[in-house]
């Protein structure tokens, strides 16, 4: 039984965690309103996504605010800092794969400082030195191979991600030693680390969630825009390429829009005026 | 002769990448951003609720140009709304978006903003990016970029059209949303009626 609430509370993490703190794919999506290129599955989607948003608020969010209830911030910083670190493994066989020869040395060097002087990897103070945290996933590296991301997915336990990023997380569970190790032990550990992962993930982002949740007229839409721009910027690895933002079409049309604001200015004298 | 090659190769490319870099920065850009953020920092370190929403009201007549934004997030319904229904939804839309603004911005205290650089996407859509200004330690946002639209109108001046933080924006969420209430429910003009609706809603009119 606990297995199975563990499991279910894994699911949901890597369902919210995932859009959040690995998030994931590219796509003019960010930009893509509704049934299109990028989310033509919405309507399965929407309800996989209502159902999920039931078991968080039912499950997930009760589990997280206990977490913080008798945790410090320190020791839930610790946490989140030891699991990072053990994600450094992945990340650099990642970053090798995308020929990021750098960046697999910075994450290299922060598995050796934080393992070491960092406790095993509670404390961070590789950050302190300046080299600063990052993550890659296989979804990534298939992005940065040119693999197109396919459509848009929302599933129940599964959270945000599409056709590709579902391919890379299901290489990389298998690529995981622990995958592999027929033991109570190993079971544990994997059971252990899935639940503490969740919920070490979810806490920071009751608040935010909720947040977009408030102010969003469509929490679904607001949901798949943020998760498909921070996607792209993961696998962008943060560079400032804004010649390839999916919005430049729109920005462009602008000028077309000239004429409706020229209209608008006849239609609202007063009030509403821009600065430009 | 290989090693001359080499180096007159290695000042080539030292001075077509200065040239690049020299080229998308826009200072003109920039400098307006900086006093938007000069402006906007006693707003955004406001003691009260009352004195933010105010406070960005006013920053928001001043440097934002809403009804731009506005058309914007209405993506290809910006074009189908009724003259009547654009009259309804830009006041609206500019009270829905400061509303946002002053939820977003309300846990924010002592951080200040600095201007770090720009790249103009063209000579009228420029981003500029910002961040925070020594920053105290443990700062979450520390490292974020903080990044302006700039639009650069005909006649010169400049309006923000857009914030986002690390290439996340704003502006394309809510086109997002907005796009997707007005097509999923009916499409065109009784779509905008509903997002008119909506927004009506949750402004709390």
């Amino acid at each position: 039984m606990l297995r199975l609430i563990s499991t279910i509370i894994f699911c949901l993490a890597a369902t919210l965690g995932n859009s959040v703190a690995q998030t994931a794919d590219t796509g003019n999506a960010g930009n893509q309103p509704t049934v299109s290129g990028a989310d033509p599955w919405e309507g399965w989607n929407r309800k996989m996504f209502a159902i999920n948003d039931r078991l968080d608020k039912a499950i997930l969010i009760p589990v997280a605010k206990g977490y913080r209830a008798v945790t410090h911030k320190k020791q839930r910083k610790g946490v989140r800092n030891l699991l990072a670190n053990a994600r450094a493994p992945f990340t650099f066989v990642n970053d090798l794969l995308q020929g990021e020869i750098g960046r697999a040395g910075e994450t290299l060097s922060r598995f050796a400082i934080n393992t070491t002087i960092g406790f095993g990897g509670m404390g961070d103070p590789a950050n302190r030195m300046g080299i600063a945290p990052h993550t890659e996933d296989f979804g990534q590296t298939l992005a940065v191979w040119g693999v197109p991301s396919g459509p848009y997915v929302f599933a129940p336990f599964f959270g945000p991600n599409t056709v590709r990023g579902i391919f890379g997380r299901g290489v990389q569970s298998v690529a995981d030693p622990v995958f592999w190790l027929q033991s109570d032990a190993a079971d544990l550990t994997q059971t252990v680390r899935s639940g503490v992962g969740i919920v070490s993930l979810r806490e920071p982002l009751i608040e935010p969630l909720q947040d977009i949740e408030e102010n969003s007229l469509d929490f679904y839409a607001s949901f798949r825009s943020f998760y498909l721009q921070n996607r792209r910027r993961e696998i962008s690895n943060g560079r400032a390429d804004f010649e390839n933002l999916p919005d430049i079409g729109e920005f462009d049309d602008f000028d077309d829009l000239d004429e409706l604001l020229d209209e608008a200015d006849v239609e609202e004298p007063s009030g509403d005026e821009g600065p430009s | 002769m290989l090693l001359k090659t080499l180096k007159i190769v290695a000042v080539a490319i030292c001075a077509t990448t200065a040239s690049i870099s020299a080229t998308l920065a826009d200072e003109a850009a920039e400098t307006f951003v900086s006093g938007v953020l000069v402006d906007a920092d006693p707003i955004l370190n406001a003691q009260s609720t009352e004195d933010l929403r105010s406070g960005l009201a006013m920053l928001v007549d001043q440097y934002v140009d809403m009804r731009r934004v506005g058309l914007f997030t209405l993506g290809q319904y910006a074009r189908q709304m009724t003259p009547e229904q654009r009259a309804e939804y830009m006041p609206l839309f500019k009270q829905y978006a400061t509303l946002v603004y002053q939820k977003s911005l309300s846990n924010y205290s002592g951080q200040r903003l600095e201007v770090t650089g720009s790249i103009d996407r063209s000579s009228r859509d420029i981003i500029v990016n910002s961040r925070i200004k020594d920053p105290a330690p443990g700062d979450p946002f520390a490292n974020a970029n903080i990044q302006w639209r700039v639009y650069r109108a005909k006649d010169g001046s400049h309006a923000i059209v857009d914030a986002g933080a690390n290439n996340i924006w704003l502006a394309i969420e809510q086109r997002s949303q907005f796009t997707s209430v007005v097509a999923n429910n009916g499409g065109g003009a009784s779509g905008v009626d509903v997002l008119i609706s909506q927004l009506r809603n949750q402004i709390g009119e």
